[in-house]
């Protein structure tokens, strides 16, 4: 057999990449990772820039120079990305971080699984016209992937409520989460006493705490959760998860970390086999390793923009396509007393109840959070603060009190939509190129008119929570008007036709049977959860196959 | 290394001798609860008090959240302490001698004190958590002995101790003589806000309790990472190694040890009053909310749940309310004001002074009404205390304490009193489970 110079390269020290590498080099062997983003500045650092970033977004404590121009991560719709002009088309608002720990670092840190009915869309609701042609069954059944979320919720220390979250929607957990759940915040509690049991559109509304891979407690050396609110972009503590955690671990287990290597294009040799990858320094050299089993982790954007550089894995003419995310909404109330936002994470409970039925043969499924950070998505609290002085011409004690009295009673209620697959939802290569001189992500995306609909009644169902619990100066928001969950899926989707899709059910490439592809590329659903946990899962499921494969190739 | 046993004979043959040892299990709870919470109040939160830099102040805000959150888990302890109390047929215990004690009132041959953020107090807490039958290894020997420290032998008992000792009773007496408390008195998360507050009912459930008790301050054989034990010592590396005490970093406020809230207010003997009247009389604000706040908990642990649930639980909820809006506030803002002249460049701090105050009555409405008065008194006072140069934690504690005040009749009332009134009974004297 050749000798490699690796046993496994990964591409992206992501959340699955480098918890697939962490995994295979504590099995022996040789891992290399590839990041084509930087070490951070210190977490204290980034704390700092992201407290003096006017104005502030995900990507602000992680505004770096040479990083931004080599490896560029997208900021908004347009800094990065390639779309069509907003003024007449839809866009693609969620983003990511090209760095070593990859988006973990900006995600907020909820970990619900997928439902056994998502794996299912089609077989569970596909039988009348007019579903959308683009949902598939998995090739994997929940059942497959439950003992792998079991395993991803130790890895990442995922904390959550056992009794609440035991077979949701048929869908059962077979060990406890590691840790109890994270305290509801004080609003999550005063809401349900208001709205739980009651009903809309004949289903019952119950709020569940949200498992979170947030320290409830001391976890893996990692101090609890403190409340320091800012989840988004970055926990100041360590006590949210992030794939630093994994990338750490890697190392200490004997995988080669190199960290500004943006790579450019993967060869495949005679056999269809895929061993060399090609990449690119910050400083400009152009170097290549090889390797016995290549895996790409990076994420559902970067992962196919490889891919047609490479001209790899795409004989179903899949790879790109059925891009989705989350349609994530904010609507706003004033409640009728005090609830204290921003004490606690950003969000600690949700209502899981639209998010399987009958009624998703028609429309899409969603999530409801309840969130714990005011208005501050609406500039809180320096808006009040303006508005006092400048319209009430309110100053000291006076103004302390007023902006005080407002801001304690703020709300922000959202929903994340099930976005249906759809061929022409997709990331292709544009003209235009980065600094390295490799082509920007061209993207195309139109939500599904089955996820508008589920979009206007999560919408409708807000309003109606706004009304039960007695809030004034509800914001419900433009009815169609949309916003980036941060979830970007699709694009490298799983499937047993070769004809139909780029993976198969072990994350492997049908075309090359030594590259694997990791992360929420491979998701041929999406459901409403957030997916990191099942990315996590696929991940852990990827790297023992690969063990395996290893093995039998004699390693 | 252990020359003190937690008991005269070290073999529990009674209920009586198990109720005692719950009661200074309770003691012990509260009291380092309390160590640890003005140990946290102490911590500097803002660049331009001065003594650190950003990246420092980043590092003394974790420290501050480790501290409050290790503090929030030794009240589950107390909380778990009262079920199992409970459970064999005693009352929540909540009394504990004010602060400072010596080193000879409890056999951990440690004192229990209040005094700010720093390397004494971190060796402190790092021997009340030392595992139990384990020597301090000779890392842990070189890390405890830091210049300035005296030599004295390293020879203590750990609350770990206490626990086996209370653990051998509940399996050495027999269970269905022991188990005589009625099951809807214990207090679940159901009922009061304690993430991980389970029921006692029986052996194996006063085992599990002590377990989490033990497994959360000294950690598992060969898994201590997670425990109290290693946060501390991970923390007082952390300290040495980043120079504390050298002339830039200094995380805490220098806060005055071991106050009490005046002069007329000396709790014990060695007891420092704050000097400062204005503190003084924050000071004397933040132990009366105190009290009260241990005296709506110890009442909700007290009666039976059956009939009364909606009573305890929003006793339960205003007293949990109480310690972040109106305690933390007030005990981080004591330690920006003045301790007065006797105590130059010193800073005030919260006593943790239990005033005296009868415990609240069987009957709900009584107790409902006396918390209801209780609450207007305090907030009569936070209300003149408002029209002071407070500092800005102190003044929030006190804005909050009239809001809760205002709201509390609303949180009462709403739930129908009449309904209660009589149904919050006495502990019942079932037998077994």
């Amino acid at each position: 057999m050749k000798e490699h110079d690796f046993d496994v390269v990964v591409v992206g020290a992501g959340v699955a990449g480098s918890m697939l590498a962490y995994r295979l080099a504590q099995t022996g062997a040789r891992v290399l990772i590839l990041e084509a983003g930087s070490r951070n500045p210190s977490r204290a650092q980034m704390v700092g820039k992201y407290a003096t970033a006017f104005p502030k977004t995900p990507h602000s404590p992680y505004v770096e120079r040479e990083s931004d121009l080599k490896a560029p991560s997208p900021d908004g719709p347009a800094d990065y990305y390639v779309q069509p002009d907003p003024a007449t088309h839809t866009q693609y608002l969620s983003t990511y971080e090209r760095r070593t720990g990859g988006s973990t670092w900006h995600w907020l840190g909820h970990t619900p699984r997928l439902l056994r009915s998502d794996f299912r869309m089609r077989k569970t609701y596909g039988k009348g016209a007019g579903f959308p042609a683009g949902f598939v069954d998995w090739p994997i059944s929940y059942d497959d992937l439950e003992p792998w979320y079991c395993e991803a919720e130790k890895e990442m220390g995922v904390a959550g409520s056992d009794e609440e979250w035991n077979d949701l929607f048929d869908s059962p957990r077979s060990k406890p989460f590691p840790m109890s759940n994270i305290w509801p915040s004080y609003s999550d509690n005063w809401i349900a006493v208001r709205i739980n049991g009651k009903l809309f559109d004949h289903i019952k509304y119950c709020v569940k705490s949200t498992p979170a891979a947030r320290n409830s407690t001391t976890y893996d050396g990692r101090p609890a959760c403190a409340g320091n609110s800012i989840c988004v972009p970055l926990c100041p503590i360590g006590a949210k998860y992030d794939a630093s955690v994994h990338v750490a671990k890697a190392k200490t287990a004997g995988a080669s970390l190199r960290e500004e290597c943006v790579v450019t294009r993967l060869e495949k040799d005679k056999d269809g086999s895929v061993h060399r990858v090609n990449f690119v320094t910050f400083g400009g050299a152009r170097e290549t390793v090889t390797s016995e089993i290549v895996v790409i982790a990076a994420h559902a954007i970067e992962t196919p923009k490889l891919l047609l550089m490479s001209g790899l894995a795409n004989s179903s003419d899949t790879v790109g396509r059925y891009l989705m995310d989350h349609l994530s909404k904010s609507t706003f109330g004033i409640a009728p007393e005090p609830l204290f936002p921003f004490r606690g994470p950003p969000s600690t409970s949700g209502i899981e109840s639209f998010r399987d039925g009958e009624f998703r043969k028609k429309q899409a499924g969603f999530r409801v959070s309840l969130n714990n950070d005011g208005w501050s998505r609406k500039g809180a609290p320096y808006t009040e603060i303006v508005e006092s002085v400048m319209q009430k011409n309110l100053i000291g004690r006076e103004l302390q009190a007023a902006v005080f009295k407002r801001v304690t009673r703020q709300i922000r209620l959202s929903c994340s939509v099930e976005v249906a697959p759809d061929p022409n939802n997709r990331v292709e290569l544009s003209t235009l190129t980065d600094a390295l001189g490799l082509p920007r992500p061209k993207i195309t995306f139109t939500p599904p008119e089955y996820s508008y609909r589920g979009l206007l009644h999560a919408n409708k169902t807000l309003g109606n929570i706004f009304k039960l619990i007695g809030a004034t100066e509800i914001d419900l928001g433009k009815p169609r008007a949309y916003d980036g969950a941060g979830h970007i899926m699709g694009t490298c989707r799983m499937g047993n036709n070769a004809k139909s899709s780029v993976v198969d059910g072990h994350c492997r490439s049908h075309d090359h049977q030594n590259l694997f592809i990791v992360g929420s590329a491979v998701f041929p659903t999406v459901g409403s959860p957030n997916p990191t946990l099942t990315i996590a899962a696929l991940a852990l499921r990827a790297a023992h196959e690969i063990k395996r494969q290893l093995g039998n190739s004699g390693r | 290394m252990t020359n003190h046993s937690m008991s005269d004979s070290g073999t529990i043959r009674t209920r009586s001798e198990l109720l005692k040892l719950l009661c200074e299990a309770a003691e012990l709870e509260h009291g380092i609860a309390c160590s640890y919470l003005y140990s946290a109040f102490s911590l500097k939160r803002d660049i331009s008090e001065g003594g650190m830099t950003w990246e420092e102040q980043q590092k003394v805000r974790r420290w501050a959240a480790q501290l409050y959150f290790i503090a929030s888990q030794e009240m589950l302890h107390l909380a778990l302490v009262w079920n199992m109390t409970t459970a064999i047929g005693g009352t929540p215990y909540y009394l504990r001698p004010n602060f400072p004690q010596g080193t000879k009132y409890y056999p951990l041959n440690l004192p229990i004190e209040l005094e700010p953020f720093g390397c004494r107090s971190l060796r402190r807490f790092i021997l009340y958590e030392h595992p139990q039958q384990q020597s301090p290894s000779h890392d842990l020997k070189t890390l405890l002995k830091f210049e300035g420290d005296d030599e004295e032998e390293i020879a203590f008992g750990s609350v770990g101790e206490l626990y086996g000792l209370i653990a051998s009773g509940f399996r050495n007496l027999d269970e269905k003589e022991l188990f005589i408390g009625s099951p809807p008195q214990q207090m679940t998360e159901d009922l009061v806000h304690f993430p991980d507050l389970v029921a006692v009912t029986g052996r194996s459930s006063a085992l599990s309790a002590i377990e989490e008790i033990t497994e959360q301050g000294e950690g598992r054989i060969h898994h201590r990472e997670n425990s109290h034990f290693e946060t501390f010592v991970g923390i007082l590396k952390e300290l040495l190694e980043s120079g504390a005490g050298g002339p830039k970093f200094a995380p805490a406020r220098s806060v005055m040890r071991n106050p009490s809230a005046g002069k007329e207010r000396g709790y014990s003997a060695n007891a420092n009053p704050i000097d400062d009247p204005l503190a003084g009389e924050v000071a004397a604000l933040f132990d009366s909310v105190y009290s009260l706040m241990l005296r709506m908990l110890a009442w909700s642990f007290e009666f039976d749940a059956a009939g009364a649930e909606q009573q305890l639980k929003s006793f339960c909820s205003a007293a949990i309310d109480l310690m972040p809006r109106v305690l933390l506030p007030l005990g981080e803002g004591l330690t920006l004001m003045p301790a007065g002249k006797k105590y130059p460049g010193k800073t005030a701090g919260a006593g943790f002074g239990l005033t005296r105050h009868t415990n609240l009555p069987p009957s709900g409405n009584n107790a409902y009404l006396l918390c209801r008065e209780r609450f207007r008194e305090l907030a009569t006072t936070a209300e003149r205390l408002l029209a002071e140069d407070l500092s800005n934690p102190a003044r929030a504690g006190c804005l909050h304490l009239l809001e809760m005040a205002d709201g509390f009749d609303v949180r009462v009332a709403g739930i129908g009193l009449g309904k209660y009134a009589s149904a919050a009974r006495r502990r019942g004297s079932h037998r077994g489970k």
